[in-house]
């Protein structure tokens, strides 16, 4: 154990420590508005309790104390106020076609007899199984929907961008997943919009819970100078990349202005109804012929959650090198938390499948946003924080495990 | 005959003759569930000295041929069965009595019972193709020449009953009226099951027949017990 | 039949104890699967009570495991339970760990490889068609009957008695596997009668609901039975 102190980057807590309950640690950071994230940006991070438990366990606890027929009712109420029996559209419902967006749409629309907009901010590189889902969700599923298909070329320089700058491949999906809804909601009239899980259930902080409406910041910007994509600012975008300014304004959330006038109201559905993944999972399965993936995903042991980008891999390839967290120490903190799976359970599968390197379609990734793999592996290295990382000779090692074999534990 | 609770050292003494070859544990679990005091044992004075005594099997013939040599106990079985006292084979110990298998070659049984024993073909006689081995239920039924399942511990069973049978290899008996079952697999009729006096065998495993091959076993506890008195 | 599917994804083997508990209790064949890696796993599972075994995965690493293990242990006790899933080439390629890793090994080869090593049994398992009741696979299921002469067993898909005779029908099964078809209208019939609190059990949620998936007929054994033995199909039905 060295004396020196060890840098820990991006505002990350200097220990580690795990939740005693699920395997996620404290180094997870809370989801942020993505349009102000720069390198030099500090995280939030999950908190952990004086007795070892994370919020996101916590939450669970109080998901179990929830009176779910009340939140029905409250829900029931909300869609009465909305529910049009004009023959157009209610209520929007983003998203892919995953297991979430199929479940939300599918219950809004059949159980509780609303007429929603399905819309679609495209992968970046779909895997065909994730293209059949898509096209079952609407087809099988029954719904209208419009994909907004990205201008290739920017979207390709975003995805370079911010990798390069802040190691995060998935930046480009999650602006236009979180900024289109808004968009499309004040172009068609359509003031309610309804995503899936509460993030809280995930670790962001519990105060955000305390209402269903997903907190303004998240969507709307005063002024273009907060605004950086790719870890760029717009104006240096415009004047160091050549784009105009309409180039990137499908990458942009709305103005805050409009947004107030539309009176919009974005609501999470996991509040009014218990949500647990793998049911959602079923749900979609018998409903809109969602179908899993073929074999494991890399770098964990599931095959249906988030399956439809190729980058996706990639991009909990980096949470793995930035936070120490790898995708299957998510799966299994979610599943711990809904009574799937053991702690021991959990951290068997950590054990084996965290930050395992998803080679599948790396290279197809990296050709088409005309990186070198080798450049790729120098940015990780250059983001690990020191106080989760050794390098030892046989690779780069961390420092601390939920197992307890760390090069420091 | 006592009561409903038998004592335990009044219970009949069943020896499962242990040569390292198959799962006796369920041979032994049917035999107590019946009343049965069951020893797993590989001892030539443990098994001469039991009431009754079982030879189960699985696998291959001659690597069970070769054992039993090794551990003496081709001998034992030949001198218990002269005893007269109740034995029974079941799968490969009922092949294991005969005087030859087919299988690799030719390999020698313990000429107990006259006959050979052959593999099922891969076509029957109408060229429709068999799985081999057979694993699964099949009805065993009676043998016209012989003198029926009254006598027997077929006693109370009905007729084409299933049993649950795993073999590749069938025994074919010089004597045909010791067959006491036959049973037909994909249109071939073979001898299931066999009985000289007190000496019983079947092809299939009434351990794992469900509750008609229980019967088999209490049918059996009976008769050692009516022997042990004549004793 | 008792599979811990996820043994090899967990790396465990610990079936021991229900596997002696059961075989305490029934009197029919029990196979035992799930992480049978070394021939001391399988003289255990053996010991314990089982009566054939099982392997995927560990005979897909070491195909010489087939034959060690049928010399060992008698060829009709050594079970190969394949899981295939169909591929956009309209093949079907094997799987180890629950349908998870791939291995690139094309089915109808394997199979045929896995008699020649000395497998008793092939169980195929459709991936694409278990807990969906979409029926079994009938090509998948016909393919591999067709290509072995030891007997194949039908596994994944069935909804209702029905796709049990066309898997034996028409998929030229020897014999079905059955699971979600008994287990949802157990699950109920259990709950009715037991107030279990599920201390032990982990999601209850599911099991309180007393919710079914739309696609798998709720039935029983004696039920699916008389519906065989009616069609034609001959099979051990208890008086």
């Amino acid at each position: 154990m060295s004396d020196k102190k060890l840098e820990a980057k991006y505002g990350l807590p200097e220990k580690v420590v795990f939740c005693k309950r699920c395997v996620m640690s404290n180094q997870r950071p809370a989801s942020t508005p993505e349009f102000k994230h720069t390198a030099e940006s500090k995280k939030t991070t999950m908190h952990i309790d004086a007795e070892g438990i994370c919020d996101a366990c916590r939450f669970a606890d109080e998901k179990e104390k929830i009176n779910w027929e009340k939140r029905e009712q409250e829900l029931l109420q909300l869609l009465d106020k909305h529910r049009r029996n004009d023959g157009k559209y209610d209520c929007i419902v983003p998203g892919s076609g995953g297991k979430d967006s199929a479940y939300q749409s599918h219950v809004l629309k059949y159980k509780y007899g609303m007429h929603p907009l399905t819309i679609t901010w495209p992968p970046i590189l779909y895997t065909d199984y994730g293209y059949h889902n898509w096209k079952n969700w609407v087809e099988v599923g029954g719904f209208d929907n419009i994909s907004f298909k990205q201008n290739g070329r920017v979207m390709k320089l975003l995805t370079k961008l911010s990798i390069e700058n802040l190691l995060h491949p998935f930046q480009t999906f999650i602006l236009g997943q979180k900024n289109l809804a808004p968009k499309v909601s004040i172009n068609y009239d359509i003031p309610l919009i309804f995503y899936g899980e509460n993030e809280a259930e995930y670790g962001n902080p519990i105060a955000d819970n305390s209402t269903t409406l997903r907190d303004k910041s998240y969507y709307s910007y005063q002024h273009l100078k907060e605004i950086f994509l790719g870890g760029v600012s717009i104006e240096d975008l415009i004047n160091k990349y050549d784009l105009t300014l309409n180039d990137l304004i499908s990458f942009l959330p709305a103005d805050h202005k409009e947004i107030e006038k539309a009176n919009i109201e974005v609501h999470y559905l996991g509040y009014y109804l218990k949500w647990t993944p793998q049911e959602v999972y079923y749900y979609a399965v018998e409903n809109t012929g969602f179908k899993a993936r073929p074999f494991r995903t890399q770098g964990t042991y599931s095959k249906y959650n988030s399956i439809d980008d190729k980058i996706d891999d990639l991009h909990y390839y980096t949470t793995m090198v930035k936070f120490g967290i790898g995708r299957a120490t998510y799966d299994a903190s979610q599943e711990i938390r809904n009574k799937h799976l053991t702690r021991d359970d959990g951290k068997a599968l950590v054990k084996r499948f965290d930050g395992e390197f998803p080679d599948k379609y790396f290279n197809e990734i990296m050709e088409h946003i005309e990186m070198t793999p080798e450049r790729f592996h120098e940015l990780c290295d250059s983001f690990r924080s020191p106080h989760l990382w050794k390098k030892t000779d046989a690779g780069w090692k961390l420092r601390h495990t939920v197992n307890e074999d760390g090069t420091d534990d | 005959m006592q009561g409903i609770e038998l004592m335990e050292d009044s219970k009949p003494k069943v020896a499962i003759i242990d040569y390292e070859m198959g799962n006796m544990f369920s041979v032994e679990h049917a035999c107590r569930y019946v009343g049965l005091d069951a020893v797993i044992t590989s001892d030539h004075e443990t098994i001469m000295n039991a009431d009754a005594a079982i030879l189960p099997g699985v696998g291959a013939f001659s690597e069970c041929m070769s054992n039993l040599k090794k551990f003496g106990l081709d001998t034992a079985i030949k001198d218990f069965i002269e005893t007269e006292k109740p034995f029974m084979g079941i799968c490969l110990g009922l092949q294991l009595l005969f005087t030859e298998s087919e299988e690799f070659g030719i390999s020698s049984g313990l000429d107990v019972i006259k006959g050979t024993v052959k593999k099922f073909p891969t076509l029957n006689g109408d060229g429709k193709k068999l799985k081999v081995p057979q694993i699964g239920w099949n009805h065993i039924y009676k043998n016209p020449e012989s003198s029926g399942w009254d006598d027997s511990v077929l006693n109370g069973l009905t007729e084409k009953e299933f049993m649950y049978f795993v073999h590749s290899y069938y025994v074919v008996p010089e004597n045909s009226s010791e067959t006491l079952t036959l049973t037909n697999y994909c249109g071939i009729e073979y001898c299931s099951g066999i009985q000289r006096n007190n000496l019983i065998a079947f092809q299939f495993h009434p351990e794992k027949s469900g509750k008609e091959g229980i019967k088999i076993y209490e049918n059996w506890a009976s008769k050692i017990k009516n022997t042990e008195i004549l004793n | 039949m008792f599979t811990d599917v996820v043994a090899s994804l967990y790396e465990r083997n610990s079936l021991d104890d229900i596997i002696s508990k059961v075989a305490k209790e029934v009197f029919i064949p029990l196979t035992v699967a799930g992480g049978l890696r070394t021939i001391d796993d399988l003289k255990k599972a053996f010991r314990a009570g089982a009566d054939k075994v099982s392997i995927n995965t560990a005979a897909i690493k070491n195909p010489l495991f087939i034959s060690e293990a049928s010399k060992k242990f008698g060829s009709s006790n050594i079970v190969v339970t394949i899981e295939a899933i169909k591929h956009a080439d309209n093949n079907y390629y094997a799987y180890t760990d629950n349908g998870r890793e791939e291995t690139g090994i094309e089915v109808l080869g394997w199979a045929k490889k896995a008699e020649e090593l000395g497998a008793g049994e092939i169980i195929i398992t459709s991936v694409d068609n278990e807990g969906t009741g979409h029926g079994y696979d009938i090509n998948l299921t016909k393919m591999v009957s067709e290509a072995v002469s030891i007997p194949v067993v039908a596994h994944g898909g069935a909804g209702d008695a029905k796709d049990i005779k066309n898997v034996i029908d028409d998929g030229k099964a020897d014999a079905v596997a059955i699971a979600s078809i008994l287990h949802y209208s157990y699950a109920e019939k259990y709950l009715e009668e037991h107030k279990a609190d599920f201390k032990e059990e982990g999601n209850v949620s599911f099991l309180n609901s007393g919710r079914n998936y739309s696609k798998i007929q709720k039935t029983s054994i004696e039920d699916i039975k008389n519906y065989l033995s009616m069609n034609e199909i001959e099979c051990r039905v208890l008086n």
